[in-house]
């Protein structure tokens, strides 16, 4: 290997062999952010089904589809005291609450609050989940009211889930792109903004076997990173996404093609990592390896999940430290990631202005990337 | 530069990367295993990976990572590479 020795303050179209991480490091602006967001890198993170219950039934949920739908609850306080505390112990420092619609069980979060202090809850936003438990909280945006009502069965839901948490610093709304709602994203987000929210972005990713009207083409990829790029322009102070999330989850490959999930549904390997560490425990608090990912049940060749694409970009450190432009990208990228799941974790101008590919991808002639 | 060198620096990288207390360069256990004893993960490995490519001007491929386990190993794996220039891209 010929390491070049070049100064980092000349620009990553001097094309040089090879970059030293040094050399990325040399640019003062660079080598800040990489010493804010490194002091995360030990937060370990597993998922857990709060309940089998549900107040909406939307199409396309995740929950209900394969067997975890079926674990019988387990509402005891104590014994989720118990799993948080043995989870602790074997090294996880980040919960993520989700399914079926964690905010039906406030005393189950509580008691996994009381023991990891860290952590998500991923909410449909319809009931108030309780101050005092101070994880960031979620609310899944699907669309307008009038999209809302269609989709999720809910009137009005829009309003109430703003409503429900206006100035509330846990909240950040995840508007979720699916085929057919790429032209109520502006609206959407103008009403988060407009009540002091943050927002940020998930693609829909089906379920495996999923033939709905929800489902991605690649023209409607194409519109949603469209989109994203121009309200994330036009609202900067509230849509917490990056030029490169844009990228990263709007190209024709999906998220495990692009940068190979290392979660253990995918991932055979034990070693190190998330195929070590990482669980998904249904509500009867019992897992399965072989299932184990954040969104179980989806289909992997098309995940563009946003929770997904946190842990799988986010751990493909060493591609993206090949240059100055790809880890400028990875860092605004890794930026978003913990301003969107760490509470008190504020985010920074993002750092790479330009479109980036992941490692090993560029803009072809045909537009596949 | 000889295994023992190399092992030194390997150590010299963990402590200052880790920031890890109460113990030096010298007196680091070459066998302590890395994962399942001093507990770092992915992220960690990620960082002292990119650390010791600058050292040595060797790239480490990401399948290598789980037999990089131990300081000794680590020191192995580097004098291998440099030994068959593994590092030229």
């Amino acid at each position: 290997m010929v390491v070049a020795k070049i100064n980092v303050s000349a620009s990553s179209s001097l094309k040089p062999e090879t970059w030293k991480f040094s050399d990325l490091l040399a640019d003062p602006a660079v080598r800040a952010r990489w010493e804010k967001v490194r002091r995360y890198f030990y937060l370990r993170e597993s998922t857990y089904d709060m309940s089998n219950r549900c107040n909406l039934r939307c199409d396309g949920c995740y929950y209900y589809e394969g067997d975890k739908q079926f674990a019988a609850e387990n509402r005891d306080p104590d014994a989720w005291r118990a799993l948080m505390r043995g989870e602790r112990a074997r090294g996880i420092t980040y919960a993520v609450l989700a399914g079926a619609e964690p905010a039906l069980a406030p005393d189950l979060l509580r008691a996994c609050f009381a023991e990891m202090p860290l952590g998500c809850i991923a909410t449909n936003g319809a009931t108030f989940i309780p101050g005092d438990i101070g994880y960031k909280i979620h609310i899944s945006v699907w669309g307008n009211d009038r999209t809302s009502e269609k989709l999720r069965g809910a009137r009005n839901l829009l309003s109430r889930q703003l409503a429900n948490y206006e100035n509330d610093p846990r909240a950040v709304f995840i508007y979720t792109f699916t085929h057919g709602n790429c032209q109520e994203a502006r609206e959407t987000v103008e009403a988060i903004a407009a009540r002091g929210g943050r927002v940020s972005f998930n693609v829909f990713s089906p379920t495996v076997g999923y033939e709905g009207p929800l489902r991605h083409t690649p023209e409607s990829l194409r519109e949603v990173r469209s989109a994203m790029l121009e309200l994330l322009q036009e609202f900067p102070q509230h849509v917490l996404y990056s030029k490169y999330n844009a990228v990263a989850h709007t190209s024709p490959q999906g998220l495990h093609e692009l940068f190979a999930c290392p979660y253990p549904r995918v991932n055979p390997s034990t070693d190190i990592g998330l195929g070590r560490s990482f669980r998904q425990y249904r509500t009867d608090l019992t897992w399965d390896r072989d299932s184990a990912c954040c969104v179980p049940d989806t289909d992997c060749r098309e995940c563009r999940h946003y929770a997904a694409g946190s842990a799988i970009v986010t751990s493909r450190l060493v591609r993206h430290a090949k240059d100055p432009d790809a880890f400028k990208a990875w860092l605004d990228y890794v930026d978003i990631y913990l301003a969107t799941w760490v509470i008190g974790y504020e985010k920074g101008d993002n750092l790479q202005p330009q479109i980036v590919f992941p490692p090993g991808r560029k803009a072809g002639g045909n537009g596949r990337e | 530069m000889n295994l023992e060198a190399i092992q030194t620096k390997v150590a010299e990288v963990i402590i200052s990367e880790l920031k890890l207390e109460g113990v030096t360069p010298d007196t680091f256990d070459r066998e302590l295993d890395l994962i399942d004893e001093l507990g770092i993960d992915s992220m960690d490995m990620a960082t002292i990976v990119l650390i010791l490519q600058d050292e040595f001007g060797i790239s480490i491929n990401e399948d290598d990572y789980p037999g990089l386990s131990n300081i000794r190993l680590i020191a192995e794996y580097i004098r291998a590479r440099k030994e068959k220039g593994a590092g030229t891209s």
